[in-house]
């Protein structure tokens, strides 16, 4: 049996315990008592406030009982925000406005992040101080174009086209700094997520590089920030990995064991489910492959002699929020399960045991036809995305099918986070609100039990590394995604405009899709050329610097902070994969 | 071991192949529809294309897919290859005019403007991209919102019959044409048998067979990479299978998963068994035959994924085979059944970083040298970049 079979007798043990406890409240008058008292100590506690209306209210939400079953259940089952198993949520105040003030709270960051990446750098940059110009903290979101996705330079063999489409083009070290300029790197309100998996190294070294010219050495423990670079996903589902698995994955290792060491404030691998659930992944398929790869993340770093309790608080999640059922309260179930087999199966404490999560609403759901649905479809999923407790959270644009979302779009998201927030009191004056609903429990009762039977089919496989191999996720993953099609084409599944209430009017719909002009492609050709010629003397060296380090096996990601200062990114790339050779797709 | 070994392996453009066909009715059998389908570079976007390809292979077309991040030559290399009727193409991440034109240039330029060209990309695609791109000669974009039933029955409707029908007086050049060749090899896979065998052909013929999952693909793939670094002009063959029904659709997907194989130097052709068991098709021995006179250096030949009783290449169909074996068989006792053992030059325990695979390669070892065949046994690790397992197997193989 490998950790997850582990992790599924934990967790069973651990409900075992729970229902212990609640029996125990029948037997053990005294227990009992105690139990009652010190629920009673709880809601004492609990702060009211006035709202705008003239109502009083208690700033959190406990379950209205006395019982004390009921409270043993909740207690040691679910756990106040911000307690063990945290069912309820990682913090015990998250979207709460200040008291005092009726400001939004300053010690916690405001969880809307909006995911941006056009043209060249400098669109970019300019799009970035757009979306923040009014923010005191700032939050960046990063979109890479194709070809940086793939590890390639702007001028390699046939990308032309796909330069600056979908994401920015970053191809050096000048771009990187084109792409924060004017942004206080190091500063504490200040961070960057990138999405980037298969050259998520170099890209990093890059970001660090261009932060040590701007600030000094000194600023490189203080950069704040995420970069995805989950690759098992990636052979999962988001189809970016570049070198083999093996290869990838010690390049990742030797980023994390950096990060741990000299970036503490760096989360450097976001744990995705996104990409499979938009490939096509049901929610449950989502949730338990996510949770399957962080434990195996976790059982990796370990091997690599690094500390659970200090890589375990870097390691943060992202998943998809649909209109399926389940996400009534997939997240409280992912919470918990991360908890429990952190805790029992890994010896992890407090702050590695907490599932940190940035939500996406599902860009799938968004369609073409009658796209201003799309609004609707957002708002409901962030009310879902929300009401489970999410640490932070993207809103799609409604012109998501068509296009790198417009700013017009941008806006209209970004603006439904603060209408659910900031306009409505469903979540700023009282935690948790909407959580504990007899429909929410039995979610979380039948999501729970199909996540573990999910382990437990992992496990039979030889754990997470073997299914992969064997394409389990992956084939699960196309299964899922042709019968989702085949729902909505026979009406199983209803999409409003299309295969229900579908108006023959609508044909051509008038968005603006963004796209990069010749001529900007040109430019970023032409300056990845001078960069080139620049550095061609030392580009060489720096290269087989590089090498060496691969094949002593030494800290790679260490190196590239050096190398990039003179190597393209599709140096760098077409380099290793000399040395490591170049993963092999699967169906 | 068969006495040719010590041929010499260069391409040789001076005995032009000769290709004769005796005249059949091949035209009037009714035979699948081809189609090639493929994600362009840098796009993994393969969400849509991999349930189309379900859809389509339900719907009994054989599909030859090739996968994500394709460039423009793979895409038509391929294409040509494979003598499919269409290329589908789904792209998502932007430059689709680009790449859509440059595929129809691509075809052009190589004469063959017959292959259609169809595709989608949700809504990605605008009404004016569509509109631009089937001026240029798409055939048609699937905008979002399409049922899968509308795509299977244009296929079905458009590409009912080629444009172009193959011609047995093909002119015999030093090289044939990708082109010319993949429609002898359609002949030959619906029946047509070569009426002159040339005797003095030089070409290597290699059999590599296993069982589902034991890392066949992925051999060839480093095989083709070693052969192309040390045959600087030479020219290599492969012939792959996957299973189908009589009738029914099939999904031919090796082609996806090869990296090192997607070169000028190689062509490569998918069958579908088409109802035919043991491993190999009907048409196998026909379509050998033609690539042999194609005077290739080293024509592959890749069977499905076989059972323990399978023996896939009867009477000398190739010069050597190799049989690839995961470590994880089972117990002794399975070792036993498999028919291969006693058949096969070369014994491949591929995947040596698994548990047990030295436990397998001794017990393997045992029953070769019991056979005292002058069997070879390698153990490999066909993953691992310049695995020097896989550099053994390659020279035996050219040996
Ligand atoms: C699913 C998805 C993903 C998944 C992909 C999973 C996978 N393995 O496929 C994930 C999350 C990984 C992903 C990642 C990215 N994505 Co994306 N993604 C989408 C999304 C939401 C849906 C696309 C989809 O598969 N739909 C389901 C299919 C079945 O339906 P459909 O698209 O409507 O297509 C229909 C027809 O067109 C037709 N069809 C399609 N192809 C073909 C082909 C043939 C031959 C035929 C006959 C028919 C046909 O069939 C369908 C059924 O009717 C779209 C937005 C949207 N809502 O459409 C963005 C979208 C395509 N993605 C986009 C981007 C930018 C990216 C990223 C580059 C983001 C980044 N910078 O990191 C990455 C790149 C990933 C990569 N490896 O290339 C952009 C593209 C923008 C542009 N071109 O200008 C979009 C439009 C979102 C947006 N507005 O930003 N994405």
């Amino acid at each position: 049996m490998n950790s997850l079979g582990r992790v599924v007798e934990v967790v069973e043990a651990f409900n075992r315990s729970v229902e212990a406890q609640v029996k125990r409240t029948r037997r053990d008058a005294r227990f009992a008592s105690e139990l009652r008292r010190r629920w009673r100590r709880i809601q004492a506690q609990i702060p009211e406030i006035e709202i705008p209306t003239g109502l009083k209210f208690p700033r959190l939400a406990l379950p209205p009982t006395d019982e004390p079953a009921e409270i043993a259940r909740y207690l040691f089952g679910e756990g106040l925000p911000g307690e063990f198993p945290f069912v309820n949520g990682t913090y015990r105040e998250m979207y709460l406005e200040k008291a005092e003030s009726g400001k939004q709270k300053t010690e916690i960051e405001e969880p809307t992040r909006l995911f941006a990446g056009l043209g060249l750098a400098e669109d970019t940059n300019k799009r970035f101080h757009y979306l923040t110009h009014h923010q005191r903290t700032i939050r960046l979101s990063t979109a890479f174009d194709g070809p940086t996705l793939y590890g390639l330079d702007s001028d390699a063999d046939g990308v032309f086209g796909k330069v600056g489409e979908g994401g920015v083009a970053i191809d050096t070290i000048e771009d990187m700094e084109r792409l924060y300029a004017n942004f206080p790197l190091g500063n504490e309100h200040f961070s960057v997520s990138m999405t980037i998996n298969g050259p998520a190294p170099i890209l990093l070294a890059m970001y660090v590089a261009v932060a040590r010219h701007r600030f000094g050495p000194r600023v490189i423990p203080k950069l704040r920030g995420t970069v995805q670079a989950d690759i098992l996903k990636e052979v999962q589902a988001q189809n970016e990995i570049i070198f083999p698995l093996d290869a990838s994955l010690r390049f990742l290792r030797d980023m994390v064991e950096f990060t741990t060491k000299y970036m503490p404030r760096w989360y450097p691998i976001s744990i995705s489910g996104y990409h499979m659930a938009e490939a096509g992944a049901t929610p449950v398929q989502q949730a338990a492959y996510t949770l399957s790869n962080g434990f195996a993340y976790v059982e990796m770093f370990r091997a690599r002699g690094l500390d659970v309790n200090r890589f375990g608080p870097r390691l943060s999640f992202f998943l998809d929020c649909a209109l399926d059922l389940e996400y009534l309260a997939l997240a409280r179930v992912c919470r918990k399960l991360w908890a429990v087999g952190m805790r029992d199966a890994f010896g992890a404490g407090e702050r590695a045991q907490l599932f940190k999560l940035h939500t996406q609403t599902s860009g799938r759901s968004l369609i073409t036809s009658e796209f201003k649905n799309n609004l609707t479809r957002t708002a409901a999923e962030l009310l879902l995305a929300y009401a489970n407790a999410t640490n932070s959270c993207h809103s799609n644009s409604a012109d998501e099918p068509f296009t790198t979302p417009s700013e017009e779009y941008v806006r209209l998201a970004a603006h439904a986070q603060a209408i659910l927030l900031e306009e409505s009191g469903s979540f700023k004056f009282m935690m948790n609100a909407l959580s504990g609903s007899p429909g929410m429990k039995i979610v979380e009762r039948v999501v729970e039990r199909a996540m573990l039977e999910e382990f437990h089919q992992l496990d039979e496989l030889g754990g997470v590394l073997a299914a992969t191999e064997l394409r389990y996720q992956r084939s699960q993953i196309q299964a899922a995604a042709h019968r989702y099609e085949q729902q909505i084409n026979d009406g199983t599944r209803p999409v409003i405009g299309l295969n229900r209430y579908h108006s023959a009017a609508t044909e051509s719909p008038a968005v603006n899709v963004v796209r990069t002009s010749r001529e900007k492609k040109q430019r970023q050709l032409d300056r990845l050329e001078k960069f080139k010629r620049r550095h061609r003397s030392q580009s060489e060296r720096a290269l087989d610097q590089l090498a060496k380090v691969v094949e002593r096996g030494g800290n790679v990601f260490a190196e590239l902070i050096d190398t990039v200062e003179h190597c393209s990114l599709g140096q760098i790339t077409a380099r290793l994969a000399d040395l490591v050779g170049r993963y092999r797709p699967t169906l | 071991m068969k006495a040719e070994s010590n041929r010499r392996i260069e391409s040789r453009a001076t005995h032009p192949p000769s290709l004769r066909f005796d005249a059949t009715s091949h035209a009037t059998r009714s035979r699948p529809i081809r189609l090639l389908t493929a994600v362009p570079i840098c796009d993994g976007h393969d969400s849509a294309i991999s349930t189309i390809n379900l859809e389509f292979v339900r719907r009994g077309l054989e599909v030859v897919y090739l996968g994500y991040h394709r460039s423009v030559r793979d895409v038509v290399r391929a294409a040509i290859q494979e003598d499919a009727r269409a290329i589908g193409l789904s792209s998502y991440n932007g430059g689709h005019v680009e790449f859509f034109s440059e595929v129809l240039r691509e075809l052009k330029r190589r004469g063959a403007g017959d292959i259609g060209v169809f595709g989608g990309g949700g809504g990605t695609i605008t009404a004016d991209d569509a509109k631009l791109l089937k001026r240029r000669g798409v055939d048609e974009i699937f905008f979002a919102g399409t049922p899968l039933d509308a795509m299977v029955n244009f296929v079905k409707r458009k590409y009912a019959t080629a444009k172009k029908t193959f011609h047995a007086a093909t002119s015999p050049s030093a090289r044939l044409a990708d082109g010319a060749l993949a429609k002898c090899l359609t002949a030959a896979e619906n029946g047509d048998r070569l009426s002159t065998l040339n005797s003095e052909l030089s070409t290597r013929t290699l059999g590599v067979t296993g069982p589902g999952g034991a890392g066949k693909t992925t051999l060839i793939d480093e095989l083709a990479l070693r052969f192309l670094s040390t045959h600087p002009a030479g020219r290599l063959a492969v012939l792959s299978h996957d299973p189908s029904l009589v009738g029914d659709g099939a999904l031919l997907g090796d082609r996806a998963t090869m990296i090192y194989a997607q070169d000028d130097r190689v062509f490569m052709r998918s069958l579908a068994t088409r109802g035919h068991a043991g491993g190999v098709s009907r048409a196998t021995a026909r379509c050998l035959d033609v690539l042999r006179h194609a005077g290739f250096d080293l024509v592959i030949v890749e069977t499905v994924g076989v059972g323990q009783e399978a023996l896939p290449f009867r009477r000398d169909l190739v010069d050597k085979t190799v049989l690839v074996m995961s470590p994880d068989y089972g117990s002794r006792l399975q070792l036993q059944k498999i028919a291969m053992l006693d058949a096969a030059d070369l014994v491949v325990v591929n995947k040596s970083d698994l548990p047990g695979a030295k436990t397998a390669a001794a017990e393997i070892r045992q029953r070769l040298e019991h056979n005292q065949r002058g069997q070879r046994l390698i153990v490999t690790m066909a993953k691992r970049h310049r695995d020097p397992g896989v550099d053994n197997l390659f020279r035996e193989v050219m040996s």
